[in-house]
């Protein structure tokens, strides 16, 4: 058995007894083969330090997302059950007049208007992160990927639907098709948009609870009441992610 | 639809799903917060202490060390997490938490899985040195080698994941890989 052959049985945990004990004299008296198992061994340790570094940056991007959620959510309780502030003489006159003013905008919103959907878009739309590939400093490589992602938090979304597309369909991940939405609807391109969001529910891997949400903006936008409301009750019924951003909207929509 | 339920298997963990790979950690995150919070350490150790302990039981799931559930995820969390706490207070003994009883903490809490692989060695100067010319590696490599080195995957495993069709065409672009990473690693050292 050659020498490499070895090693990779090694490394793959599948020596037999004798290719062990092949193995241990080689490793003691051929420098060379010692050399080539250092190394290995040296690069399993360096992959997994490496793995560990993507893992843990992803998990401080969830750790973001959480507390960007969480202050959205103080904001909304704070507007609605916080305590309100003692009001001095003339702020308690102008709290008055402005529940007024916001009565009336609301009762002549909600009767004469019709529900504003496009306030409801631009006040719930924000791009969504890049959290799939990390973009690490002083990286010399210079995949497609990568470009498109460089692009991508470049915000030139154009340019990462052409190097999504430049990538042979043998390399493609699950996620391109989330990220070629994402450009499309921040171009503003909500048909291309709706396509690839509804391709990523098909494919139902990842980023299924994030299209839905997205796919539930585009009809908002598109002043689409019933199917906004399909998008939203299946994410509030199956998902955790903006479950009380959708919440919210559901009850304006009624 | 995609949810996290309590019979996830160690296959649906190994195909590496980033949906996943969140859910489990925000399920599990605020009880862990909330049974870390009496061992006195700040929220920000907490966290800290939940991720670690979180990417060691992912590593060991992906490296094939559990090779079934003995326990739910969330055993194995709060039980990596217990001893990661008990380690840190040790060493953070003087400064964190002068008026904490250490004399509670057991020199070695039971692990849920005594096979566990629970540290990561600090990396060797040559290492390091390996390291900053691995990650400049093509993504394609850095793949291939990562299937191999890390998650385990046998030639066969890795042609049955895509990518490749035979046996030949995959030992010898691993062979390129290496020899890139070496020729980058002898130029520029």
């Amino acid at each position: 058995m050659e020498n490499q052959d070895l090693l990779y049985h090694y490394f793959s945990n599948s020596l037999t007894a004798a290719q062990e004990k092949e193995f241990q004299d080689l490793l003691e008296n051929d420098t060379e083969f010692k050399a080539q198992f250092l190394f290995e061994q040296n690069l399993k340790e360096v992959i997994k330090s490496n793995e560990i570094d993507t893992l843990k940056a992803k998990l401080q991007g969830f750790e973001k997302d959480l507390s960007a959620t969480k202050t959205t959510r103080i904001e909304f309780f704070d507007s609605e059950t916080s305590k309100p502030i003692k009001p001095t003489f003339n702020s308690k006159y102008f709290a008055i007049a402005a529940s007024i003013v916001l009565l009336m905008g609301w009762f002549g919103y909600n009767s004469f208007l019709g529900t504003d959907y496009s306030n409801m878009y631009n006040e719930n739309f924000s791009a969504y992160p890049n959290t799939v590939y990390s973009i690490t400093r002083g990286d010399t490589e210079n995949t497609l990927e990568r470009e498109a992602f460089v692009a991508y938090e470049s915000k030139d979304y154009q340019k990462t639907i052409e190097k999504l597309d430049a990538i042979p369909v043998e390399a493609t991940k699950e996620y391109f098709n989330f990220y070629k939405a994402q450009s499309y609807l921040n171009m503003d391109d909500t048909v291309n948009a709706e396509t690839f969001f509804t391709l990523v529910l098909q494919d139902n891997r990842s980023f299924v609870a994030e299209s839905t949400w997205y796919l539930a903006l585009i009809a908002l936008k598109g002043e689409n009441k019933a199917e906004a409301k399909k998008h939203l009750e299946n994410l509030v019924a199956n998902f955790d992610y903006n479950k009380e951003k959708a919440k919210v909207l559901l009850k304006e929509l009624e | 639809m995609h949810r996290v339920q309590n019979n996830i298997t160690i296959e649906d963990l190994k195909q590496g799903s980033d949906l996943l790979f969140k859910d489990i950690y925000e399920d599990n995150r605020d009880k862990f917060l909330n049974f870390a919070k009496k061992y006195n350490l700040s929220q920000e150790d907490n966290i800290d202490v939940y991720q670690d302990a979180y990417i060691i039981f992912y590593n060991n799931v992906m490296q094939g060390k559990i090779e079934e559930f003995t326990s739910s995820i969330s055993t194995y969390l709060f039980s990596i997490g217990k001893y990661l706490i008990f380690d840190k207070m040790k060493k953070n003994n003087k400064t964190v938490n002068p008026d904490f009883d250490l004399s509670i903490v057991r020199e070695k809490e039971e692990l849920v899985d005594p096979e566990l692989e629970m540290e990561q060695q600090e990396l060797t100067t040559e290492q390091v040195l390996l390291k900053k010319y691995f990650v400049t590696l093509g993504k394609k490599c850095q793949e291939l080698l990562t299937l191999f080195y890390y998650r385990g995957f046998t030639i066969k495993d890795i042609i049955e994941a895509g990518n490749y069709t035979s046996e030949n065409v995959v030992k010898s672009a691993k062979s390129r890989c290496m020899k890139t990473l070496k020729e980058r690693i002898n130029t520029k050292e």
